[in-house]
Order: structure tokens, then sequence, then C-alpha cells
């Protein structure tokens, strides 16, 4: 068996999203960079968002034992509160986000300046979870330009980026103020066309009235144009199916 | 729920430090510390009674000040960064105006306590000590030697600036309160102060400073030199002041500028200021001396006083050139260009240098002046001193304050109370705000002050500020920028929808008073840490009681809307959406 010296995790709310993107990433970091295998599991994160601090550290240890069978030591990720989770709870990997390892690795073939075309202009929404994280926020500044994409920044935006809303689990436990969060997030932006790097993300922009896509979208799917049919909001039952189709897209991609 | 030691350290210093009830520059730097903010507000929402009640619930001079408040808390005002501070005396002015009625003050009183308290002095210290003793129930006797109330606001300030009528009729809450004045009772002639020390509970000691400063100038002792103090009494008594065609006044501060405005009221026609200091280090405000240029007064900064010249009455005044006032240490010491001199013609010479206090009527070994400076309190521990008496001239709003804190004093010493204790924010002080402005703020122009048009200011005692109408007061009000902190409330939804701040909400936090719902609508976006002066990480907290909850619920999230989240997490990790791919493929290893 071939050494596995990385392992992407694409994170839940990826999966469910859309197990194409998912395909791709590992085809193109395959292709990159030979060595990189992967793991659908979750981290555990929600139960640690509600405070349940004992379910949490379970669940977290089954993730890393996989990590630990395969022998990585390197943690590639695409999802803002995988990197801050798995960074604090994996001492012995590295945690690279998706973000700041493509400026170094170079966009995938075909992609580059493919959107110069397009007539939209894409507000850029930060994930709140790495406010802090500048690499990752001039990654995908860089990702938009290589597409050839107009952007709009709002006024909050980066370090002071604001939360689009589904942080902190507030979804469930009061959803009518998480609307507000989302809607006030939402209207930041001239544009009706945003991009985010978090699938959860997406969904709370979509809630807040607006055309949103994944960055993924992006770079693996169409050149999006006003014409375009955007995404819309997906049911649990569908997410669910997403997320077993990714598992067999992943089996088949590393076999 | 119970909360952790460390948890509840924490919280406590969110509770003592959130800056969310911190006065707003304006309020901080006022000596009575008045709600500006409040009454602005109010103003702006036409609620001029309410405005005026709670300025009242402060003091009970608003017509007073609204006039002659010297407004250190216009220095302050953050909109003086944008284009001019608030105009704040002039609103008060305007509150006082539209609103004040006698028939609505509040009369009451707490319970009487029996104690007699002797106030010497009806200036604006003794006054605001009488009126806040008499409200805690004590009865005071006011002694004061002139035959009218007001002090300086009376006999020192003009009545075009401030009519008697509105001294008259703000000073009347003392008589119905129940307060005695004595007038025309000179403390040391007419009463002996070891008497009232010994008759009464306790003694506070606001005698002004009515004494002129005179200088040694040689021709000093002509006929036609006059001391400003004394000139300005009498105008103030109305008694008749005679004064010549051409006259000279000394010094640089509001007082010359009182005195020379008054001289060309009662028939002088060419008046002339001169003082050591400086055009821009002249110790008057910049607005009186535009007031008065205004009225043709002429200014000679930069002069000093060399002689008086004359045969028995005073025909001239010659100034020689000041080149220093203070030398490098700071200290007073003026120097002088003895070949630069120039002489004025005059019929008087009017010395407006300073007044300094008469307390001789106190014996020897009662120095005043050595009160304690937090408490007013003298060496003998019933006689207290304030306002102008004891040592610096003060503006009248410092003098009131100091009518508050001697009051505040002597009823603590009359409950046998600590009088030291949590007294720092008494008085002006430092806000701690941090309000940044934001370039967005469109610019609103300062509403000047109508003023009497100066033909009909000759030969009269008219008021000269005509206050504002209701138009200029609402255009004014809309100005204040409504500065305070809750930056975290104006940058988070939540906080806002379930707070008033979060020292408020942490208040509740404490005491079990807060619905469970609120920590879970947390974001954990650390928002309000950016937008926080004091960087709190109010999440991290949320997250803790999250914790606390959890635990006490058997691990389970008290909230109804998470059950799902527990069957998603199960799934997530069932062997049926989960995977683990090894690489199929070498990594180059040149
Ligand atoms: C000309 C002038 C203009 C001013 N203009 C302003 C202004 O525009 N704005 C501002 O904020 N401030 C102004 N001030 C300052 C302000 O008026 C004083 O700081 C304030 O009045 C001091 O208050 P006080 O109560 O300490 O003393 P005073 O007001 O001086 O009152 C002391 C009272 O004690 C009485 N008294 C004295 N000795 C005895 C005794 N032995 N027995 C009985 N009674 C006695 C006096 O007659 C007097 O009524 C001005 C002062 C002057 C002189
Ligand atoms: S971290 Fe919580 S309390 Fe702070 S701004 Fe975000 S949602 Fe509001
Ligand atoms: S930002 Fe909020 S928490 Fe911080 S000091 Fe101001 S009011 Fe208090």
């Amino acid at each position: 068996m071939a050494k596995t010296k990385r392992v992407f995790i694409p994170g839940c709310s990826l999966s469910s999203y859309r197990p194409e993107l998912v395909e791709e990433v590992i085809k193109y970091l395959k292709n990159k960079l030979p060595g990189t295998g992967a793991i659908l599991k979750c981290c555990g994160k929600p139960t640690k968002a509600l405070g349940q601090y004992d379910k949490f550290k379970e669940r977290y240890a089954g993730l890393q034992s996989e990590i630990d069978k395969l022998g990585a030591d390197e943690i590639i990720v695409a999802c803002q509160s995988c990197y801050l989770t798995m960074s604090a709870n994996s001492p012995e990997q590295k945690v690279t986000s998706l973000w700041e390892l493509m400026p170094e690795i170079g966009m995938p073939e075909g992609t580059a300046a493919k959107a110069e075309k397009s007539d939209l202009t894409i507000g850029v929404h930060d994930s709140c979870s790495t406010r802090d994280r500048e690499d990752i926020h001039n990654g995908i500044r860089w990702i938009l330009d290589q597409l050839g994409y107009n952007t709009e920044e709002p006024p909050h935006t980066k370090e002071n980026t604001r939360c689009c809303g589904f942080g902190g689990m507030v979804v469930p436990a009061n959803p009518d103020l998480a609307q507000k969060v989302m809607d006030r997030r939402t209207g930041e932006f001239e544009t009706e066309h945003l991009v985010t790097y978090c699938a959860a993300c997406r969904e709370s922009m979509t809630k807040g009235g607006k055309k949103a896509v994944h960055i993924l979208d992006l770079i693996f799917g169409p050149v999006w144009t006003s014409e375009s049919e955007f995404p819309g909001l997906g049911t649990p039952i569908e997410s669910w199916v997403n997320r077993y189709k990714t598992k067999k897209k992943m089996q088949k991609v590393l076999s | 729920m119970q909360l952790s030691e460390n948890l509840v350290r924490e919280i406590n210093e969110i509770i003592n430090d959130c800056l969310a009830d911190e006065s707003p520059y304006c309020q901080s730097r006022c000596p009575l510390n008045i709600d500006v903010q409040g009454y602005v507000t109010l103003i702006g929402e036409g609620k001029y009674r309410q405005a005026l009640e709670l300025i009242r619930k402060t003091i009970p001079f608003p017509g007073i000040l609204g006039r002659v408040c010297a407004h250190p808390c216009e220095e302050e005002c953050k909109r003086g960064e944008i284009e001019a501070a608030l105009s704040i005396k002039n609103l008060k002015r305007f509150a006082a105006d539209m609103a004040d009625d006698p028939e609505k003050w509040d009369l009451s009183r707490a319970p009487e306590t029996g104690k007699k308290i002797a106030i010497i002095g009806a200036g604006p210290a003794g006054a605001t000590a009488a009126y806040d003793l008499q409200k805690k129930g004590h009865q005071v006797e006011i002694f004061e030697s002139l035959p009218v109330v007001g002090g300086m606001l009376r006999v020192g300030i003009p009545a075009y600036r401030l009519p008697e009528t509105v001294i008259d009729r703000e000073y009347s809450i003392l008589e119905k309160l129940g307060v005695n004045i004595h007038l025309n009772k000179e403390v040391g002639k007419d009463i002996d102060f070891e008497a009232l020390k010994n008759d009464y509970d306790a003694v506070f000691v606001a005698v002004g400073a009515h004494d002129a400063v005179m200088i040694p100038v040689e021709g000093s002792d002509l006929e036609g030199v006059l001391e400003g103090a004394d000139f300005l009494r009498k105008a103030g008594l109305n008694q008749e002041v005679k004064i010549g065609k051409k006259v000279v006044v000394i010094g640089g501060g509001n007082v010359a500028m009182d005195v020379a405005r008054t001289a060309w009221r009662v028939g002088a026609e060419e008046i002339h200021v001169a003082c050591l200091e400086c055009r821009n280090e002249m110790p008057a405000h910049s607005w009186e001396v535009e007031d008065a240029e205004e009225e043709g007064i002429i200014m000679h900064p930069g002069w000093g006083p060399q002689k008086i010249g004359g045969n028995k009455k005073v025909e001239s005044m010659t100034f020689k050139e000041c080149t220093q006032v203070f030398d490098e240490a700071g200290n007073f010491n003026p120097d002088y260009c003895e070949d630069n001199l120039k002489t004025i013609e005059a019929d008087n010479v009017i010395f407006a240098i300073g007044q300094r206090a008469d307390t001789s009527f106190m014996n020897e070994q009662l120095n005043i002046k050595e009160v304690d400076q937090l408490t007013l309190q003298s060496e003998v521990e019933n006689v207290f001193g304030g306002g102008d008496c004891i040592g610096k001239p003060l503006l009248a709003v410092e003098a009131m304050s100091h009518g508050k804190k001697a009051a505040e004093s002597i009823d603590r010493y009359l409950n046998s109370k600590e009088l030291t204790e949590n007294r720092e924010e008494e008085g002006a002080y430092e806000s701690k705000l941090q309000k940044e402005l934001t370039r967005e703020e469109p610019v609103r122009r300062r509403i000047d002050m109508r003023m009497l048009n100066l033909e009909e200011r000759k030969n009269n005692f008219k008021e000269v500020e005509l206050g504002f109408n209701t138009a200029e007061a609402m255009g004014e009000a809309l100005r204040c920028l409504e500065c305070e902190c809750k930056e975290c409330i104006k940058e988070c939804i939540m906080l806002d929808e379930y707070s008033d701040s979060p020292k408020e909400l942490f208040e509740r936090v404490k005491k079990d008073e807060v619905d469970p719902l609120v920590y879970f609508s947390c974001n954990m976006c650390s928002q309000c840490t950016i937008a926080c002066p004091n960087d709190f990480e109010i999440k991290d907290k949320f997250m803790q009681l999250r914790k606390i909850l959890v635990k006490e619920n058997n691990g389970e999230s008290p909230i109804k809307g998470h059950n799902a989240i527990k069957w998603h997490q199960r799934l997530g990790f069932s062997k049926l959406f989960t995977t683990t791919r090894a690489a199929v493929d070498e990594e180059d290893t040149k």
C-alpha cells in the first residue's frame, strides 16, 4: 500500500452540499500532491458548540484514530470550522487550509481565466471563524482573480467580517434570530451574487435572499453568469443522500 | 445554575469595567455631572418639561447656569472634533425659558432631622449647599451681608448677562423649602462667628472673594482710580456709579470684560482694556473678549501698567510692553521692555486683576483655605468651607459643585458617617469612553445665539443674549452625537435583542435570571470583542455557561431545537456515512 503523507478531510457540510466537488478536490490533490488520502467523518464540532465537551472529546478521538491509522502527518481541510477544531485537537498533524494551499500548488488544469467573460460581480463573504487568517483571505482572492471574476468587498470583510448567522448552532436554537443575522449580512452587499468558502455560510447567504455559490462551484463548475441557475437550499434528506454519494465517490477515486 | 469561582471572577470583570454606563464626555466634565445627553435628547423630542426636570434633579438653577455657565462640558464635546461643540449652555437656558414653572417645583423634603446648619454667604456655593441640606431634612439658616441674594452672580456678573429676576425667581425655591435667609447680616460684624460655631450643628463658610486686589502703581491714589469688584457691586446693587468718558481697565480676565462692558453701559465712551498676557493667552474666555469688542472696547494685550498720570485726578495711564508673564519655571514673573511705552488719556482707571476673600471674622487659628479638598471639612470638625473663598477663583458651576460636596459632607458628619468613602467620582473627571468618529457624520453648523442689537444695549442693562427659539433649540439638540459605548450592542443583533449592555446582562447572569436560550443564541463570531474597547471575550463566557447548562442537564443541551443534532451526530459517525481512504499513489521523493 502507498504511504499516506497527508489526508484531505472535506467536512460534513461540503459533503452534504455537492459530492462532485469533493471528488474534484481529491482528484486535484492526487494530481498535484501524490500521497494524499481522505477521510469522511464528523469531527464532533456540533457537540462542542453545544457545550457537550465530554461527548466532543469522545467523538474527536474517533476521528483522530482514523487519521493515525493512515499515518498522515498533514491534514488538508476545506472548512474553516474544521480548520480550527483540528488545529486545536490534532497537535501531531499540521493542518492546512485548501485556500492557502492553492496559491502554492497552482490552480487545477484548465481553470485559469475561465470566467473572464462572465458578467458577474461576485461579493466575497469571509468566514468569521478564520477572521485572523490573512493567508486564507488572500488565497480566496487569489483564486477568484485567477478564475477571472469581478469581486465586491462588503463593508465588513476579512478580519472584520460578520457572521453569516450559522455559527454557534444558533439556527436550530433560535431560528428567528439567526434569520435576522443572515439578513443583515446579505444586506451589506450591493451585488446579488455571492461566493463563500464554507457550505454552511453559503446556505445562510441563500437564506438571506442572495444567490450564492461555494468557491469550489466556481473552480470546478461551469462559468457562472447572471443567466446561470444558482443552487438553492437542500432538504435534510438530500443532505444525507449527498453524504452517502460523497462516500461512494471518495471510495471510487481513491481505489 | 452553579457558576464556578473563575467564571464569576471573569463576569465581575465585565460588570465592573464595561463602559456601557460610562458618562459621556460632556457630563463627566460637568462639575455637577448633569445628565446633558439626557436633557438634550429630551429637548430634541420636544419634551421640554421632562428636560427641565432632569436638570432640576441635580440643581435648582437651570436659568442661571443656562445664561452664565462657562460650560466646561462644551470643551469636551465630541462634536467639537467635527465642526463645533454643541451649544449646551444655551439649550439649558431654553429648557428653563420654555418649561420652568415654580408651581411645579418639587418641594418635597426628607423628614425633619432636628439639625441646624448655618451657611455664611448666599452665593452659588452657599445656596446649593442650603438647597441640598434643606432637602435632606435639616434646617438651614443663611447669613448674607448684602441686602440681596446671589453673591457674585448678582454683584459680579452684570445684569445684561444675568437678569436679577432670574436669580430671584430661582433662589425663591430656598425659602419655599423653608430655608431662612437673613440679609444684611455680616458675620464678624452683626453676628459672631464663634456663636454660629457653637449654636449650630454645622457651619458652611461660603463668603466668596470680594476684596479687590490692587498693585502698587505710581498714581494709584489719584481720584478716579477704582476697584473693579467695587464698581461692579455698585452696578449690581443698582447704586449710582460715576464714570468719565474715557476709561482704562487693567486686567485680562472675565471680570475685566464685565467691568469694561458695564462702564460702556453707564456712560463711558472710549474704553481700553490692557493686560500683561498676549491675545491668545488672555485669561478671559474668547467669547467674552469678542462680545466686549463688539461693543467697541479696545484691547491692549501685552501691556503692563507703568504709571497713572494726573494731578489729584486721573488724566492718563502709561503702559510698558510686557515681554514675559511667566518665567520658565511657570511662576508669575513678568518682565518688561521699559523703553517701549504707550500713554492713553483717561478719566478713570479701574483695576480688575483679581479678588481675595475676607475671612477676618474667623479667629486666626482657623484657616478656611486649608479645608480638606475631598470633603471640604476644616480643622474644626463642624466647620466646612467652599467656593471662591477657599483659594482659587472658580466658575459658578464649580462653586455650586462645592456646595453639593459640602452638603454631602455635612450630612454624613451629622449622621456620624465616614466622610471620605466613595467620593472620587464627585465633580468633573475624565470620561473613559473611546468614541471614534466615522467620517460619515454629516456636518451640522452650531446655531449662534441671537443678540440684542448694539444700539439697544447702550445706557441700559437689558439682557444681551436673546435665547433660542423652538426651531433653533430643536436644530441644536439634533447635533448631539449621543456618545456612549455599547459598541458591542451596535454590532451584535443578539446582544441588542436580549440585553441593554453586557454589564446589565451579566448582572442578571449572576442572579440566574437569564433565559438559557440567550447563551445558545451567540454565533461565537467574536464581533463584539473586536468592537469592544476592553476586548471583552463575551462569547467565551457564553460558551462556559453553555457547558454548565449541559452538565446540569445530563450532558444534553437544554434547548429543544438541538434534539435533532443528536441524531445528525449519530449518523455522522455511523459506518453508513463515513469512510477512510489511504493514498493510492506515492509522493515523488526526489
Ligand atoms: C465679575 C465676575 C464675573 C463672573 N462671571 C462668571 C461667568 O460668566 N461664569 C461663571 O461660571 N462664573 C463667573 N464668575 C465666577 C462666579 O461668579 C464665582 O465663582 C461664584 O459666584 C463664587 O461663588 P461663591 O458662592 O463661592 O461666592 P460668592 O458668589 O462670591 O458669594 C459669597 C457671598 O458671601 C457673602 N459674604 C461675604 N462675606 C460675608 C460675611 N462676612 N458675612 C455674610 N456674608 C458674607 C457675599 O456678600 C456673597 O453674597 C464671575 C465672577 C465675577 C467676579
Ligand atoms: S460572539 Fe456572540 S455575543 Fe459576540 S457578537 Fe458574536 S454572536 Fe454576538
Ligand atoms: S463594547 Fe460592550 S462590553 Fe465592551 S465596554 Fe462597550 S458596552 Fe461594555
